[in-house]
């Protein structure tokens, strides 16, 4: 998953200090924009998807995480026409599964959670009825309406030159309330997705500017290892290292 | 790393419409019992067909009907059944509120009624008691007609 450093990556790689027990993790405080929602609008005229966040590291693990995005959907088939339109917010917390020494500060590979909630509009522009007494076509006036979702994700992200990172995201969202109408309730609301069901999937490509604000450095804290004939090897250093962590300042 | 996401991106983007699998009709279900047992009777021969719309049978000399569904006029607020028990006919009129309700993004949209008590001409039928007087897609039974 992870490319091998390039030559200018080794350079700029965190120094690992004390013979490699300890490294030096730049924090960052990242500003990113999803590209798969216009990449789709591209191609399929009925959904807008607009998303940027924002995230804040905290140490060398827990990063601060801030959405906000803007959807505009649109779906029509043969017995009714349906669009939604609004905006969403989603704060929560992300965590870095990387060893301070392979992430060095510039790689991600982990999971967020986030509590969601949208702030939306839809109609029903018409829809069509036939039974016994032959047919008829109405509509369902717009509406506004608030949801809640929590959302589960994860992915992995690269700072491909410096300060520039691309990564994606595989989210399942859990809908906690749809705010809206029981009988004709929105078929999809923005930051949610298709709301028929409890659970929605989605992935998302970014693009991320990280701004770098501080240096900590992260101790790589020496494990020993159980080995066959542990009587033998007692007091063999070498062969007892493994790699761990310690965060020992800033 | 690129190409696994983009792939999925998509695959999603063309996945095609769901097929529609579920009750898209809401039918008031009405079942028959016996006046003078109280138990379930199912009429030996039943006919029925809507009051204005007496070129099309609901049921035609149908046997052994336990349930009959009997579809309400959205565009109104009342309609009437001409019902024939055992050769003998009668009329049931239905008022209702009817009300739009997403069934799911892949059937679209029904209605759902909230039923008054209905008048019958009592020829054959004795009695009708409201069990239910929301109308919905699910197999909840509405009405009993007791003749």
């Amino acid at each position: 998953m992870l490319a091998p450093l390039s030559a200018q990556e080794a350079v700029e790689a965190p120094e690992a200090t004390a013979a490699t027990d300890s490294v030096d993790i730049q924090l960052k405080i990242r500003a990113g924009v999803e590209i798969a929602g216009p990449a789709i609008y591209l191609t399929d005229k009925n959904i807008l998807n607009l998303e940027a966040y924002c995230s804040f590291d905290l140490n060398e693990v827990r990063s601060i995480y801030a959405g906000a995005g803007f959807t505009d959907y649109h779906y029509s088939q043969y017995n009714y026409s349906f669009s939604a339109k609004g905006s969403f917010l989603k704060a929560g917390m992300d965590f870095n599964l990387l060893r301070p020494e392979m992430a060095e500060g510039r790689y991600w590979a982990g999971l967020g959670l986030r509590y969601g909630i949208s702030r939306f509009s839809y109609e029903t522009a018409s829809f069509s009825y036939e039974n016994y007494w032959g047919s008829t076509t109405s509509s369902v006036p717009r509406q506004s309406a608030w949801g809640h979702f929590i959302e589960a994700s994860g992915g992995f992200r690269a700072e491909l030159f410096k300060n520039f990172s691309i990564g994606w995201m595989v989210s399942a969202r859990k809908l906690i309330y749809s705010g809206a109408d029981k009988h004709v309730s929105p078929i999809y609301f923005p930051g949610y997705g298709e709301s028929g069901s409890s659970f929605s999937f989605a992935i998302n490509y970014f693009l991320t500017w990280n701004i770098p604000y501080k240096k900590i450095r992260v101790q790589i804290k020496p494990e020993p290892v159980e080995e066959p004939g542990d009587e033998e090897t007692e007091g063999n250093d070498d062969f007892s290292r493994n790699v761990g962590r310690q965060r020992i300042g800033s | 790393m690129i190409l696994v996401p983009v792939v999925m991106i998509f695959s999603i983007v063309a996945c095609s419409p769901g097929s529609c699998f579920e009750e898209t009709n809401a039918l008031v279900k009405s079942t028959f019992y016996s006046d003078t047992s109280g138990l379930m009777a199912s009429p030996d021969s039943l006919s029925i067909y809507g009051g204005a719309n007496d070129t099309t049978l609901i049921y035609n000399r149908s046997q052994k009907v336990e349930r009959a569904l009997l579809p309400l006029d959205a565009s109104e607020t009342e309609c009437s059944f001409v019902v024939e028990i055992n050769g003998v006919t009668d009329t049931i009129t239905f008022t209702y509120n009817s009300y739009p309700h997403l069934i799911s993004k892949e059937c679209g949209y029904t209605y759902y009624y909230t039923i008054e008590d209905p008048l019958f001409t009592g020829n054959i039928i004795d009695k009708i008691t409201v069990t239910k007087n929301t109308v919905t897609t699910l197999a909840e039974e509405n009405i009993r007609i007791y003749y």
